[in-house]
């Protein structure tokens, strides 16, 4: 299979565009959760409290949804490049099973701060959890779309090297914009 | 190769718990929030850099990155 020359400035993995894109997002996330760490400091001990309402277990297994799902998607590309095709649409199965396990999680913690009334304007904190969490759901539904769509193309051996990082590339941001979530939201109070 | 993937993912894993139980047993310490956020950082720095293959790439794109992190991790532990 065709490889890129990685080492030049303009073809990352992934593809340029595709950084782009990832280092934008990082930026929204990143500027939005030191927001969020500024806010906290007018009312520490109401965030505090907030945070404790927020269910860590939940947001730990997430995490290992997510890195898990991160790992075979890893592998599916490796296989991919390898020319081994069927490995390669097994690993991205499991890739996909991975993001819709933390959406069925997401959705229940969702469904439990919902039915606590812990909603959106409930306060600062729950504002911030609300908009950052489901930003990032957004993301990855986003991502699982472009996964299907990539499951589709190499069934009808369509499948470019170039799009197949591509979209792996942009699950793995979904992957660092939780990392960067996670702790913040869930540990840091 | 993947051999490399299955230890990122064992050492992301590792350091997954060691957060989750650094967070529960010593809560409310300031030390321990900017350790869980340097742990958390280095989690970052393993998937981009070996799940994303970003140790392959133009050394630009590896030096924006450390840089958004450091800056990321150095603001936050400054006014938290």
């Amino acid at each position: 299979m065709k490889t890129t020359n990685y080492k030049n400035m303009y073809y990352p993995p992934g593809g340029i565009l595709m950084w782009i894109l990832i280092f934008l997002e990082l930026f929204t996330f990143g500027i939005a959760i030191i927001v969020l760490v500024a806010s906290s400091k007018e009312n520490l001990e109401a965030f505090k409290t907030s945070a404790t309402h927020l269910n860590t277990t939940y947001g730990a297994i997430n995490t290992l949804f997510l890195l898990t799902s991160g790992f075979f998607m890893a592998t599916s590309l490796h296989f991919f490049k390898r020319n081994n095709l069927k490995k390669a649409k097994l690993y991205l199965n499991l890739t996909i099973l991975g993001g819709i396990l933390f959406l069925f999680l997401k959705s229940v913690e969702y469904h439990e701060k919902i039915a606590l009334g812990y909603v959106l304007g409930y306060d600062t904190f729950f504002n911030f959890y609300w908009l950052l969490t489901a930003f990032h759901v957004i993301h990855v539904l986003v991502g699982l779309v472009i996964l299907t769509s990539l499951k589709k193309s190499i069934k009808k051996g369509k499948t470019l090297l170039e799009d197949f990082e591509a979209s792996a590339a942009f699950w793995h941001m979904c992957d660092l914009i939780w990392l960067l979530l996670f702790p913040v939201l869930y540990l840091l109070f | 190769m993947k051999n490399k993937y299955t230890i990122t993912y064992l050492v992301l894993l590792v350091l997954t718990s060691t957060t989750a139980v650094f967070s529960n047993i010593f809560s409310g310490l300031k030390a321990i929030s900017i350790l869980i956020l340097i742990l958390s950082a280095l989690k970052f720095l393993l998937v981009a850099f070996n799940f994303m293959e970003l140790k392959k790439a133009h050394l630009f794109w590896k030096v924006l990155l450390l840089i958004y992190l450091s800056v990321f991790v150095g603001v936050i532990s400054v006014i938290f």
